[in-house]
């Protein structure tokens, strides 16, 4: 399991990834994540709509409405073009993170 | 699902109601569903979706910081309270002129089909009709005229708790606008006459109620159950007076108790604990009536427990009433 206090700076970026294919919503995206981090990773309910709500404040995604089958309405959230740029600058601070923390990393 | 729907209420429970946060908890509540469903159908059992939806909740207070809500003041939570409007108002006030109107209807009933029903025994004991029908007959039918009375009486009993149900969100405070307040006072001191003259009139009822049994008994014994059944009926009458002007009291000091909320809170509940207590209390007595006269054959003296019961309700729920203002106070 990994620790959340090491994953957080980058739950954000997490969710940007999953938009970038096109509008999700809460579930799905959880779901996605999780199945894509092999089931290493589970992103807790508070943590995903505190993000959500982050995100939206600071302009990086925006939310809709979507009626489903069975008239059940859900929230659905897309990336904006400011979204995409953090999503950018999130990615190569991680490339930097990355080489950085590897220094320091050794097998022994 | 009810444990998952339950615990997101608890989760929520501390937090202002706001529209913002209404939806964050459907939202909320919407995922956990299909978290939920989705667990169900890859077989997992109730318990154990429960608790993987549940522990994959997190922690509230991530949210909360997220949203930029501190620590909610008392004046804020004054401020945050639901604002009445006049249709609300006007609603409750009638709402609770009718459950005072049906609680003392129901009472009226059971007093008048007790009286009706030694009105019958004693006509069947006197000879009334007794080509027509035998005196067995009689009391047979005074007990079914009886039960058909008691019927409709603890309808209106739960009827009214239930149709109250609706302004319970008034428990937990409200916040009533100057002009409301102002145009509920000018109402209330308009009422106060009507009450203190309903009341006047009640305990007069009560204490000269009595006279009728004197009166009748003084053209011999069997014209003193007559008598009785004249007493059920004034009895019926003041206890109806007591419950249905003490109810549209009741209602006004609700209202106008506005500011303080934390004292407000269980005022809503008094009508529907009045209603129960009356729907277990009025059987009860029937039972007790019934079965001292059809096994003891005591039908002579047991039609006491009527107007004592009446008067000791009217008591109970005025006592009930004035005990909750001070508690409150």
């Amino acid at each position: 399991m990994i620790s959340s206090d090491v994953i957080r700076g980058y739950n954000d970026t997490m969710i940007l990834y999953m938009l970038l294919d096109g509008e999700s919503y809460g579930y799905e995206i959880s779901k996605n994540i999780r199945k894509l981090s092999e089931e290493k990773y589970i992103m807790k309910e508070t943590t995903l709509y505190s993000a959500f709500t982050r995100l939206e404040k600071n302009g990086y995604i925006d939310s809709f409405y979507l009626d489903e089958t069975f008239g059940k309405r859900r929230t659905y959230y897309r990336i904006t073009p400011q979204g995409l740029a953090y999503y950018r600058t999130k990615c190569e601070e991680w490339q930097v993170t990355q080489e950085v923390i590897n220094k320091f990393i050794k097998e022994l | 699902m009810d444990t998952i729907i339950g615990y997101l209420n608890n989760m929520f429970a501390s937090l202002p109601r706001t529209e913002q946060m209404h939806k964050l908890k459907q939202e909320l509540l919407g995922n956990m569903e299909e978290k939920y469903y989705e667990l169900k159908h890859d077989g997992k059992s109730e318990n154990e979706a429960v608790g993987i939806v549940i522990s994959e909740f997190g922690n509230i207070d991530e949210l909360v910081s997220e949203l930029g809500i501190g620590e909610i003041h008392q004046e804020e939570k004054v401020a945050m309270l639901p604002e009445l409007t006049e249709l609300e108002t006007d609603e409750f006030i009638a709402a609770k002129k009718r459950s005072g109107l049906l609680i003392g209807l129901g009472v009226g009933l059971i007093m008048v089909g007790a009286g009706l029903l030694i009105l019958i025994t004693s006509l069947a004991e006197n000879g009334f009709m007794r080509s027509v029908l035998s005196e067995d007959a009689m009391s047979v039918m005074g007990i079914i005229f009886f039960l058909i009375l008691l019927v409709p009486a603890i309808a209106m009993f739960i009827y009214s708790g239930l149709k109250l149900e609706r302004f319970k969100y008034m428990e937990s405070g409200f916040n009533l606008p100057h002009h409301l307040e102002a145009e509920i006072q000018h109402r209330q001191s308009g009422f106060a006459a009507t009450y203190t003259l309903s009341l006047i009139m009640g305990v007069c009822l009560i204490v000269l109620s009595p006279i009728a049994v004197f009166v009748a008994s003084a053209f011999g014994d069997d014209a003193s159950s007559y008598g009785v059944v004249v007493l059920l009926a004034v009895v019926a009458v003041s206890v109806f007076l007591f419950v249905y002007y003490g109810n549209i009291r009741g209602a006004y000091q609700m209202l106008l108790k506005t500011g303080d909320f934390s004292t407000a809170k269980k005022e809503g509940e008094e009508d529907r604990v009045i209603g129960a207590v009356a729907s277990i209390v009025w059987p009860l007595v029937t039972c007790g009536f019934l079965v001292s006269g059809l096994v003891f054959n005591m039908w002579h003296i047991n039609w006491i427990v009527f107007p004592v019961t009446g008067i000791l309700f009217g008591v109970f729920s005025s006592a009930y009433n004035l005990l909750k203002k001070k508690d409150a106070a």
